[in-house]
């Protein structure tokens, strides 16, 4: 993955040199499955998770499940 | 052919010496047995089930007390307060406010009534917090009683807690006047109470007739309409009896999911012979964790799986199990235990850390996750999925658990060195729950009454 700095941030598989598209991904954690739009590689399904998510609502829903 | 799994120690039922134990199996029941010099040999059972005991396990570092309110002198059990030896720290403090009480169960292990033991004054309230938070830091704080909806200060009483820096507040209610008076629970409300600890034994009048003397279900649902209208998260607390509820296990979770998001989950006490007991146990008739994780699979017709459940890494395994959940829109329940004992041992005080921090996150309202959905549903085009997510995990969780507290018939003191739930004495010194109500064959106390 590379990231090309531009207003309109656009991001490409490295290896399919495809534009990474908005889809609806299953997320799974632990027993829970939920469908969430991320941006994934059209050929190969690879997801991309920008760190603004990943240590914001996707830590928030982690934490959230988290067991004592 | 009964296998051996441990020693221990334990204390005789009838002069309350400590004494040698064994613990061993066989088909799939643990007994203790322990024998007095004076006054005999003693079987209890601990655990019957199809998840056997030697594989409920989960190790953990022992914590140090770092500032022990009592000397080590004649050896635990004896030396309460908490003591250089304990294992644990104290995450929920037990503060009795009254004796009195507006029922006369026949299960009490308070042994409460209508007492004319005096109330504690606001200054003595005031300095058993202080002592706690000397001792044990902010943890959580359950208000007990008898009956502590008896004190019309109870909102005063809350609203010190917190301003002596405890963000966790609970009451251990039978419900009674939750349902009778709103203004109360409106008060309750505003002084900050965060949880109420519902007596819940069942879903039929019958439960409570026997367990409490009268019929008490509507009362207990106007309870819980009051709290849903106040925004107070409600845990439904039944004592379990054998022959008596535990076969409306299944319909008591069904009915605490069914007033999810008032209610955070369902806590159950199998039945301990301590305190005001109609009858001396008979061993055959007691209910395990064991038995108890069975019942749950077996009454809701698995969509609540024994597999689901962990070993506390709070307390000693043995003390108790819990299970998460979601409950989803289509009304599908998910499980969401991270998978437990799979990392060896754990430092006793972290899990003390989690446990804090779990049980008052699921176990209280949810003012900051409706505030958020308030805004966003201002700002329409900021709610995504994640939101979503969040949304169901906070106001839909659902925790299922059970805790087994020891009497002097199955008293094992290893359980009591691990010990995290402390009732705190006047003197604010802090006791292991079942120490503190523990009671000898003829009724007499340890250290309750002291």
């Amino acid at each position: 993955m590379k990231h090309e700095s531009n207003d309109q941030t656009k991001w490409l598989c490295d290896k399919c040199q495809r534009e990474l598209e908005l889809a609806k991904v299953k997320v799974r954690y632990m027993e829970g499955n939920f469908e969430v739009d991320l941006m994934k590689c059209p050929t190969c399904n690879q997801v991309f998770i920008d760190e603004a998510l990943a240590l914001g609502k996707m830590k928030e829903v982690e934490e959230g499940l988290e067991d004592k | 052919m009964k296998q051996i799994i441990a020693t221990t120690k334990s204390l005789c039922p009838v002069c309350l010496k400590k004494i040698n134990a064994i613990i061993w199996s066989k088909n799939k029941e643990t007994y203790m047995e322990k024998s007095c010099p004076e006054h005999g040999r003693f079987k209890a059972l601990l655990w019957r089930g199809s998840m056997p005991m030697e594989k409920w396990v989960r190790n953990k570092i022992p914590a140090t007390i770092e500032k022990p309110n009592t000397q080590v002198d004649k050896g635990c059990p004896y030396d309460c307060g908490l003591c250089a030896d304990h294992r644990q720290h104290t995450c929920t403090a037990l503060i009795e406010v009254t004796q009195r009480c507006n029922l006369s169960c026949s299960f009490c292990f308070a042994d409460a009534n209508g007492s004319s033991v005096p109330d504690l004054t606001i200054d003595t309230i005031a300095s058993m917090y202080t002592s706690v938070m000397e001792t044990s830091g902010n943890c959580n704080i359950q208000l007990s009683g008898g009956e502590p909806t008896l004190r019309d200060d109870l909102p005063q009483i809350i609203e010190l807690g917190h301003q002596i820096g405890f963000s966790f507040i609970q009451i251990n209610t039978n419900g009674i006047r939750l349902g009778e008076d709103e203004a109360f629970v409106k008060r309750l409300k505003a002084a900050g109470l965060n949880s109420v600890f519902l007596q819940f034994d069942g879903t039929n009048d019958g439960i409570f007739e026997k367990l409490r003397g009268k019929p008490l279900l509507a009362t207990k649902i106007k309870a819980l309409e009051n709290c849903r209208k106040y925004n107070i998260g409600v845990v439904l607390v039944p004592t379990l009896v054998s022959e008596v509820n535990d076969d409306d296990l299944g319909n008591i979770i069904n009915f605490g999911l069914d007033w999810v998001p008032t209610v955070k989950g369902v806590h159950i006490q199998p039945a301990s012979y301590f305190g005001r007991i109609p009858n001396l146990p008979v061993e055959e008739k007691r209910l395990t964790l064991g038995d108890i994780m069975d019942r749950i699979e077996d009454q809701t017709a698995g969509r609540i799986r024994k597999k689901s459940f962990s070993p506390p890494g709070c307390e000693n395994a043995r003390c108790s199990f819990h299970g998460n959940y979601i409950l989803k829109e289509n009304n599908e329940l998910i499980s969401v235990n991270n998978p437990a004992n799979c990392c060896g041992n754990e430092q006793a005080e972290e899990g003390a850390n989690k446990t804090k921090a779990h049980v008052s996150r699921k176990w209280r309202s949810n003012e900051l996750t409706t505030e958020k959905n308030c805004n966003i549903s201002h700002e329409n085009t900021e709610k995504d999925e994640w939101d979503e997510i969040l949304e169901r995990i906070n106001r839909y969780s659902f925790s299922l658990s059970a805790m087994a507290f020891q009497d002097v018939w199955n008293l094992d003191l290893n359980r009591v060195k691990d010990c995290c739930i402390h009732v705190v004495n006047p003197k604010g010194q802090l006791i292991p729950f079942c120490m503190y109500n523990l009671t000898d064959k003829n009724g007499h106390s340890l250290y309750r009454k002291q």
